[in-house]
């Protein structure tokens, strides 16, 4: 081992070390005179100058419809909350709330723990609270220690259109949501959330950011006033909604159901957009925002109409007739003598041992393939059928946007069902199902199964020869200046192929079924415009069956494309049909 | 020698006491982070992360250990290249008008500005050891400036004072112990000090007095005393036009550490905040989780840069004076191996780090109890951010491996 010379004068090292100790002294004595010298005066400092950061919330976007009329806005509300570190020896805070607000002090405790955000941070426990009780409870404010008052906006309902399953409605934010939205995320117990439809689905634009003023309290919790040497953090607005929905028009459709138990959709096909959904029953959305007696949610969901259900887009049904396009289409591209063949109609069909009814029991005589779609002839379908694959037909149904979601912007949408070899097989057996089941598919009974959204689709791409546009709520969404955030332009797919000859020739078809003297929608005719249309008949093993009707419309004024479905209204002539032609009859009569 | 019998033998040179104050260090910030999480309900994510980062700062604290004193060497100043393009990134690819501290490679956000901190005192250290300097001519002491303003620069851009400072700080001293003479030591501070006195009339008049004496009672040429006086004239002159340059919010730290009554923007607001959280914490503290300060939430960087007020509010007098003890054995033995060693390159390196932990201890300690700026400056082993805990943790392995007492052939 080397036993050389130090690099560096001793003085040096001294110096430094000397340096080192005057540092580290200087930081001693400043702690010892803060934390032992003056410990009483900042421990009463700490307890006597809290300072409470009072969330100012976000007002939550609005809604509009496409012509910018307000649908949804906002209101004031009361909110009352509890400081827990406050109340907790001060029972008689508590117990006073408690007999002002008629709800028992263990209630109180518990929405305390629910909403609880940390011992000092006031918790929510009473929301939409009645400016009286306010008033009430501010007049005894000394004896309410712990209790704070603030004001929030609710969700206003202004327009009086039922849209209730697309609009959706919020509600108090749970547990499970807010561990699962990031920990920066602006979300905080107690505050309100998208829950179901576009509120839901359109959520983070919707909500805004919260802003922050800070207010002092004394150590009894009393507020002082504002914190002066701290700016408030103003709120960021939420961003509006400007929907593609046509008030008129979808106050035309509600006016048509009336009372009836369905749902309608109206969307333009050469846009996608939604210009009327209706979902029949609806429910009270003033009722289901905030907080629900479990007495109101009780009765909502033992209602036998079921009104929380969104028919449009959740409920699954036969689909009838009006998916015989979609064979007659297969037909015409495939069998050279499509237009010519025909069948004789006696009103029944046997297939080995078993014999199948067509609807008119009388028969329809000898139909081709034009007639048997006006007149809807089921006879003709079973015996074209035999020259059709289970995979080929279920093929064309998917591509047409049937057994998959049509993906709107509310969620919750079913699949529906395309039976195909696999579904059989799966479902009977192998080889334990017959030609019998395919019967059935090809008019839309028994397996198939499809939403009203998929059915006002697949009229829109009859409408547009097999281009789809994606159905769609929202048009636009707005910042609170007036930014146009994002602009929804639906792309389109040119999903199903066929020649000219066949759309004009199934478009011939569907023109005939409305305008013919042998049509089965004649009711739906309109003076001086087209209507394309079919109508179907949905199988009921419950009860009366479910009616149809689907179509578009080629006028340029008009370019309008549906589906209705009347849950237990019998054949989709009989009263499908007329309500199309009413609510467009309606639309003639349009104020400019 | 193989790989394992080198390892086996460097293991037994490996001194302990420097390893348990970092790990007593780093446990007690975890245990502060680990407060915060309880307190504010607000699970534990934080306390994982700094866990997962303690764990990668040890194994980087082998790794500087391990490493061949010769590579180190060697690998000097292209490491110092690297981390000045580093440093460049968040400059050429800034958007927006902040040039961001941070690059991020996919949900982690690097500080290359921590890392030059080694990278730097690499550079210095080889610089001085390479040449036996006398430091005696301007033109001697023109490179180490010139390495240490490069990065000082770039962080100034971004803009972060604090690191700047650090970089500066190392220089000062690095040039220190390598021994300039006490003289020019004094005439390559004067300037600072001339700028700082400046904000007042009477100390800059007390300062240009001790100025001319020095300058008068020795052997310079008549020249070199006149340019020196009116460079530091002319410097105090100039200080309130760099001031007007500063960031309005580097004043106001400045200013509310001056007057903390002086603070409309509520940089001092933390700082009283701050003073309430030890004062109240009193001798012994309030207990684990107990601290009423902290749950208000009042300290944004209240697990950065504000960690020791969890300490002080919830653990007291006692356990701040147990952190100082700590970081003061820990610098105050890195002093006396620097004066120990016997290489210029070890030396330095030592001291350098020693310079780094005592700006960072100092000025974070200090800022907290509003005896100096706030300058977002964090406290080595106890802050939450894994750039700095990873960078303390290299810095501590160097110095372990500086401190072997070497053969000659080192």
């Amino acid at each position: 081992m080397l036993q050389g010379r130090n690099i560096v004068e001793g003085w040096r090292s001294l110096l430094v070390h000397g340096l080192l100790a005057l540092l580290f002294t200087l930081l001693v004595g400043r702690y010892y005179y803060l934390m032992i010298v003056f410990h009483e005066k900042y421990a009463e400092k700490a307890t006597a100058n809290h300072i409470r950061a009072v969330p100012v919330l976000a007002s939550r976007g609005v809604i509009y419809d496409r012509d910018r009329n307000l649908i949804v806005d906002n209101a004031p509300s009361y909110t009352i909350s509890v400081i827990p570190i406050e109340v907790k020896d001060k029972f008689e805070s508590l117990e006073r709330l408690s007999s002002v607000m008629g709800v028992s002090v263990e209630e109180i405790n518990r929405r305390i723990a629910k909403n609880r955000r940390g011992s000092f941070a006031p918790a929510k426990v009473f929301s939409r609270v009645p400016f009286e009780k306010i008033s009430h409870l501010q007049e005894h404010r000394l004896e309410l220690i712990g209790v704070a008052y603030s004001i929030e906006p609710i969700r206003n309902y202004v327009s009086d259109l039922d849209l209730s399953h697309a609009l959706g409605y919020t509600r108090e934010i749970n547990r499970d949501d807010l561990n699962r939205f990031s920990k920066d995320s602006d979300y905080q117990p107690g505050d309100q959330v998208g829950w179901k439809g576009l509120e839901k689905y359109y959520e983070s634009e919707l909500h805004g950011r919260r802003g922050f003023r800070y207010i002092e309290v004394n150590a009894l919790g009393q507020e002082i006033g504002e914190v002066q040497d701290r700016a408030p953090i103003n709120p960021i607005p939420g961003h509006d909604l400007i929907l593609s929905i046509d008030s008129y028009l979808q106050a035309a459709v509600e006016k048509a159901l009336a009372d009836s138990s369905g749902s309608v959709v109206i969307l333009n096909h050469k846009t996608g957009e939604i210009l009327a959904y209706a979902s029949r029953p609806g429910y009270d959305l003033d009722m289901l925002s905030g907080r629900i007696s479990s007495k109101d949610w009780e009765s909502l969901m033992q209602d036998p109409r079921k009104p929380l259900y969104d028919r449009g887009i959740q409920g699954l049904y036969p689909a009838g007739s009006t998916i015989k396009p979609l064979a007659a289409l297969y037909s015409l591209e495939n069998h050279s003598n499509a237009r010519e063949r025909t069948y004789v109609c006696r009103g029944s069909y046997r297939l080995g041992n078993r014999s199948f009814g067509c609807w008119k029991k009388t028969g329809h005589g000898k139909m081709n393939l034009h007639d048997a779609i006006q007149q809807s002839c089921n006879v003709y379908f079973w015996n074209l059928v035999q020259d059709i694959g289970l995979e080929d037909w279920a093929h064309i149904a998917r591509e047409f946007g049937f057994g998959q979601r049509a993906n709107i912007d509310i969620p919750g949408e079913n699949k529906g069902l395309v039976p195909d070899t696999k579904y059989m097989n799966r479902k009977y057996g192998a080889g334990k199902w017959t030609r019998g089941n395919l019967l059935n598919i090809v008019v839309g009974q028994g397996d198939v199964l499809v939403t009203p959204i998929q059915l006002a689709q697949f009229a829109g791409m009859l409408a547009q020869r097999g281009t789809q546009f994606q159905p769609h709520f929202v048009n636009k969404i707005v910042s609170k200046n007036g930014v146009v955030i994002e602009e929804m332009i639906s792309p389109s797919h040119d999903r199903v192929s066929a020649s000219k000859d066949s759309w004009d020739f199934i478009h011939q078809a569907m023109w005939d079924v409305v305008n013919s003297k042998n049509g089965t929608a004649k009711a739906a005719r309109q003076k001086d415009w087209d209507i394309y249309g079919k109508t179907g008949t949905a199988q009921n093993p419950h009860g009366e069956d479910h009616a149809w009707f689907i179509g578009f419309s080629l006028d340029e004024r008009y370019p309008y494309s549906w589906a209705v479905l009347l849950e237990n209204g019998g054949g989709g002539g009989g009263i499908a049909a007329p309500l199309i032609g009413k609510v467009f009859r309606t639309i003639a009569k349009r104020p400019s | 020698m193989n790989i394992r019998s080198y390892i086996i033998l460097r293991l037994k040179e490996l001194e302990w006491s420097t390893l348990t104050f970092v790990l007593l260090l780093s446990a007690s910030g975890l245990l502060a982070i680990y407060s915060i999480e309880v307190q504010h309900e607000s699970g534990s994510e934080y306390f994982f992360r700094q866990s997962i980062w303690t764990i990668v700062g040890l194994g980087l604290f082998f790794a500087a250990f391990f490493m061949p004193r010769k590579l180190i060497h060697n690998l000097t100043y292209p490491a110092y290249g690297v981390g000045i393009l580093l440093l460049l990134i968040p400059i050429l690819t800034k958007s927006g008008n902040e040039v961001s501290r941070w690059i991020v490679i996919g949900s982690i956000g690097i500080q290359p500005s921590e890392f030059m901190k080694i990278f730097l005192l690499l550079a210095l250290a080889k610089y001085f050891a390479d040449h036996k300097r006398k430091l005696s001519t301007v033109k001697e002491l023109m490179t180490p400036v010139a390495m240490a303003l490069g990065p000082t620069i770039l962080v100034l851009i971004q803009p972060d004072l604090g690191t700047a400072l650090v970089y500066f700080g190392l220089l000062i001293v690095i040039i220190f112990w390598a021994g300039i003479k006490p003289l020019y030591f004094f005439l390559l501070l004067a300037p600072i000090v001339s700028m700082l006195a400046a904000f007042q009339t009477l100390s800059f008049f007390l300062w240009m007095t001790v100025l001319i004496v020095v300058l008068y009672f020795n052997e310079l040429p008549f020249w070199t005393k006149i340019l020196n006086f009116f460079i530091n004239v002319g410097l105090g002159g100039i200080t309130n036009l760099l001031w007007a340059l500063l960031k309005p919010y580097q004043q106001q730290r400045i200013l509310s550490m001056l007057d903390s009554d002086s603070d409309p923007l509520g940089a001092g607001y933390q700082v009283s905040q701050s003073l309430t959280a030890f004062g109240s914490g009193g001798p012994f503290g309030k207990g684990l989780g107990e601290g009423t300060q902290t749950h208000l939430k009042f300290l944004p960087e209240q697990h950065t840069d504000f960690i020791m007020t969890v300490i002080g509010e919830e653990f007291g007098f006692v356990g701040v004076m147990v952190i100082i003890a700590l970081f003061y054995l820990l610098i105050g033995k890195l002093i006396t191996q620097a004066y120990n060693s016997k290489f210029r390159f070890d030396s330095v390196i030592l001291i350098g780090i020693a310079s780094i932990y005592t700006f960072h201890v100092f000025v974070n300690l200090g800022m907290i109890v509003g005896i100096m700026p706030v300058t977002g400056i964090p406290l080595p082993f106890i802050s939450y951010g894994g750039s700095f805990m990873v960078t303390s943790m290299i810095l501590a392995g160097l110095s372990v491996n500086m401190s072997l007492v070497r053969r000659a052939v080192g």
